[in-house]
């Protein structure tokens, strides 16, 4: 009768432990992907409200943006710019390379970029924990599109891309870092891994469309490494200052021991109402 | 532990199984409510900075 009874407790505990993964499973693949599905178009929505009622016309729509094919430079791509901006000075920025995606090293320095000085940096930096961009990758398709929040807490990328905080503001000279989960909470770097240089990664903040083009392949690297998001990020072939983009997220895709890097520089920005 | 709630749910066997099914919806809001947002930071899916606290450490 009492081995009866602790089979009975036994078989009980197994049961109840195992619906507890299960529901838990379920939490992690489905549940935390609906929460933050509706709360990154809540954050997208908010930011086009915002823009329309501040901006007049608001960016709805990224521009249709050639896929540049390598090693061509496509001056119909930029925007009609009534006259260029002055390069400054110190030629910060002024290197893109002209190559996007030939190689993962840096090409020479070729021409000034058109166009990226000036409008680039907004005044003041977005409060923690609110959103202040929203980010296009059309690799990971058309319909893509994800609100990129100030800081990278737990909380906030629940919501959306985090960028990290003390790193360059969108468009502003040196590394504009962005994480995002690529498990759970709506999966928005899932394919991170398939960005190959050349591809375009848009971002406005409501008044400029900002376009990079990555340079290099996913690179795998430490937790600790924070180099990567140095200002002139070494591992990406960068040599001069520019006006880079650095997206992280984990590595391998469900682990943690390492993280997965990509690394893009500022082409071309133009007005988002004109 | 189940038979012992059985035991001790009231009514007839339709009512019981209606308590219990609230029962269990019950505990399964609680636990995607409070119990697993806390374990899931315990979990590796969330560490997708580059040293958190590297950099924030270098901000102003």
């Amino acid at each position: 009768m009492r081995s009866r009874r602790a089979v009975r407790a036994l078989s009980e505990l197994c049961l109840t432990s195992g619906a507890l993964v299960v529901l838990f499973v379920v939490y992690l693949l489905y549940w935390t992907g609906v929460r933050a599905d509706s709360a990154m178009d809540g954050e997208i929505g908010r930011l086009r409200d915002q823009w329309a009622r501040h901006g007049g016309s608001a960016a709805v729509a990224p521009p249709t943006v050639p896929d540049a094919p390598p090693g061509e430079p496509r001056p119909d791509a930029a925007p009609p710019a009534p006259a260029p901006v002055p390069a400054p000075a110190d030629g910060t920025g002024v290197t893109a390379p002209a190559v996007p995606g030939a190689t993962a090293s840096p090409a020479p320095p070729a021409s000034p970029a058109p166009r990226t000085g000036g409008t680039a940096a907004p005044a003041a930096p977005p409060r923690a924990g609110a959103a202040f961009a929203v980010m296009y990758v059309p690799r990971f398709g058309t319909d893509w599109a994800k609100p990129v929040l100030e800081g990278t807490g737990l909380d906030t990328l629940k919501r959306g891309l985090g960028h990290y905080e003390g790193s360059a503001p969108l468009g502003g000279t040196g590394n504009f870092a962005v994480a995002g989960h690529r498990r759970t909470h709506g999966d928005p770097f899932k394919d991170l891994p398939r960005l190959r240089p050349g591809d375009a990664v848009l971002l406005t903040d409501g008044t400029t469309w900002f376009t990079y083009r990555v340079d290099t392949r996913p690179y795998r690297t430490a937790p600790t490494d924070t180099r990567v998001l140095d200002p002139v990020p070494a591992a990406a072939g960068y040599a001069a200052p520019g006006r880079y983009l650095t997206l992280t997220t984990c590595d391998p895709e469900w682990g943690h021991s390492h993280r997965l890097v990509v690394w893009a520089h500022l082409e071309t920005t133009a007005p988002a109402a004109p | 532990m189940y038979p012992w709630i059985w035991r001790h749910l009231p009514g007839n066997a339709w009512v019981k199984s209606l308590i219990a099914l609230v029962l269990v919806l019950a505990v399964v809001y609680a636990l995607f409510q409070y119990v697993f947002p806390w374990a899931e930071p315990l979990l590796p899916f969330n560490d997708v900075t580059v040293d958190n606290n590297g950099m924030q450490a270098v901000t102003p």
